[in-house]
């Protein structure tokens, strides 16, 4: 039964990860973390995190064009990496996001997207 | 057992932590709630200003109400809920920690957050949900005070987060814009909820309700509430109810704590005085009514209470179980 640690365990083993977080966006709090942060800080991270993805769901129209087209995931990419925040969708009342810090030149962000993709579906579905 | 005293609930928990106890720290007050540790671990949390996990579950239509009463039923001696629902398949390992984790943070903040309230450790107690996460005390409380601030940058006044909300009947600009949450809420609030109703209701996490809250009240969506009815000296100048004889002691009265219970209901739920109708302060004689303003002084001596009011039930007692009382509206819904 993969739980919250497992998850982010697995999000270290995609190419190039170098720090994994589950981030609640309303408060910008790291709920788990592991491995690297920008400037060695989780907590800042994730309140960073929080603020983009607040950005991205409330200050832009990218997500409300179209009723229920829902924010899925974000990529921020910079010179030496690339910064990944796919959504985790649950069913109860939750605002969270599975970020991935992945190393520019070792990481591929199409296997990225898809294995964060499947990571945060199995967090919150039963197979 | 440590005796209830008045004290910062944060820095009991410290010293909780630092000892590595096991038990459950209740915190009396408004809105008050208890934080359950484990060999000095945070485990979970609860306050009736956050809705709990089972609230979650149920009112967001993950579980059925008759699946979590039947966990209930069979793991609530054990101590053994959370675990229950996951081996019986109805949760993921991921979907129950992100839960209680969600929940835990959440009710911790009330709870923790007053400055000083009444509050008492009671060792060995333990909380039928069970140990689903093991949680760093302080982080807990150092997440609680980052609470406190975002808060405060927001639109610094206590007095949204537990008083009755009421939207603005006319916007103060000619276009406001609102999130699909102050949307929500502004829908269901009527003047009557307070936030603390609100989250219950929708099933959403009580600090992410403040939050919007406050943010509205910034846009000048809702309505302040009047100040005038704050810690001023009307307040102070409080009657007692009659047949007390003694200043009433406002601090929760301790509860023999057997696994799962709650702190006693505060009376954060009930209306204030400052919104309440004249008639509804008939209740006065009701312990919920000590800190109501003395409406009913101006009723003449000898007069009889209106008939509708007279036949109220008496107030529930305040050591009522109130995870019986869940139970029995988890087991209702059910039904239908």
């Amino acid at each position: 039964m993969p739980g919250v640690d497992h998850c982010l365990q697995e999000a270290m083993t995609i190419p190039g990860a170098v720090g994994a977080s589950i981030v609640d966006y309303t408060t910008g709090f790291p709920v788990a973390t592991t491995g690297a942060a920008p400037n060695e800080d989780h907590e800042a991270a994730a309140a960073g995190t929080a603020e983009v993805v607040q950005a991205a769901n409330s200050r832009s129209l990218f997500v409300s064009a179209i009723p229920h087209d829902l924010l899925e995931d974000l990529i921020i990419t910079t010179a030496g990496g690339y910064h990944l925040l796919r959504m985790v969708q649950t069913e109860f009342d939750s605002r969270l996001v599975l970020y991935v810090w992945l190393d520019r030149i070792r990481g591929n962000l199409a296997v990225a997207r898809r294995m964060m993709q499947r990571l945060a579906d199995e967090l919150v579905t039963a197979r | 057992m440590a005796p209830t005293k008045t004290a910062a609930p944060g820095d009991l928990l410290t010293r909780v932590a630092e000892a590595r106890q096991t038990g459950a720290l209740m915190v009396g007050g408004h809105p008050g709630g208890a934080v359950y540790v484990f060999e000095g671990r945070v485990i979970y949390a609860e306050s009736p200003a956050a809705p709990g996990v089972g609230e979650l579950l149920t009112s967001s239509g993950r579980l059925a109400g008759r699946t979590w009463q039947s966990a209930l039923d069979l793991g609530t001696s054990t101590a053994w809920v959370g675990r229950l629902l996951v081996e019986q398949g109805h949760l993921t390992q991921g979907e129950l920690e992100l839960c209680v984790l969600g929940a835990t943070y959440d009710a911790a903040y009330f709870a923790l957050s007053a400055e000083s309230a009444p509050v008492e450790f009671l060792p060995g107690a333990t909380h039928w949900l069970g140990a689903v996460v093991h949680i760093d005390a302080a982080a807990v409380s150092r997440e609680v005070l980052r609470r406190v601030h975002l808060l405060d940058e927001i639109f610094p006044n206590r007095r949204i987060d537990v008083e009755p909300v009421s939207p603005v009947t006319r916007p103060p600009r000619e276009r406001v814009t609102v999130t699909a949450a102050q949307w929500e809420l502004l829908v269901h609030a009527d003047g009557q909820r307070t936030p603390a109703d609100l989250a219950q209701l929708l099933g959403r996490a009580g600090y992410a309700t403040i939050q919007e809250l406050r943010r509205m009240a910034a846009a000048g969506l809702i309505e302040l509430p009047e100040t005038r009815a704050a810690d001023g000296p009307e307040f102070v100048r409080l009657p007692h109810p009659r047949g007390a004889s003694a200043p009433v002691d406002r601090t929760t009265p301790a509860v023999p704590v057997i696994s799962g219970m709650k702190g006693p209901e505060p009376t954060a739920r009930h209306p204030p005085p400052n919104s309440d109708p004249p008639s509804a302060s008939a209740a006065v004689e009701s312990p919920t009514a000590t800190n109501r303003p003395p409406r009913l002084a101006r009723r003449k001596p000898g007069a009889k209470l209106p008939k509708e009011l007279a036949t109220d039930s008496p107030p529930v007692h305040q050591g009522t179980d109130e995870v019986l009382l869940k139970r029995i509206r988890t087991a209702l819904r059910a039904l239908r």
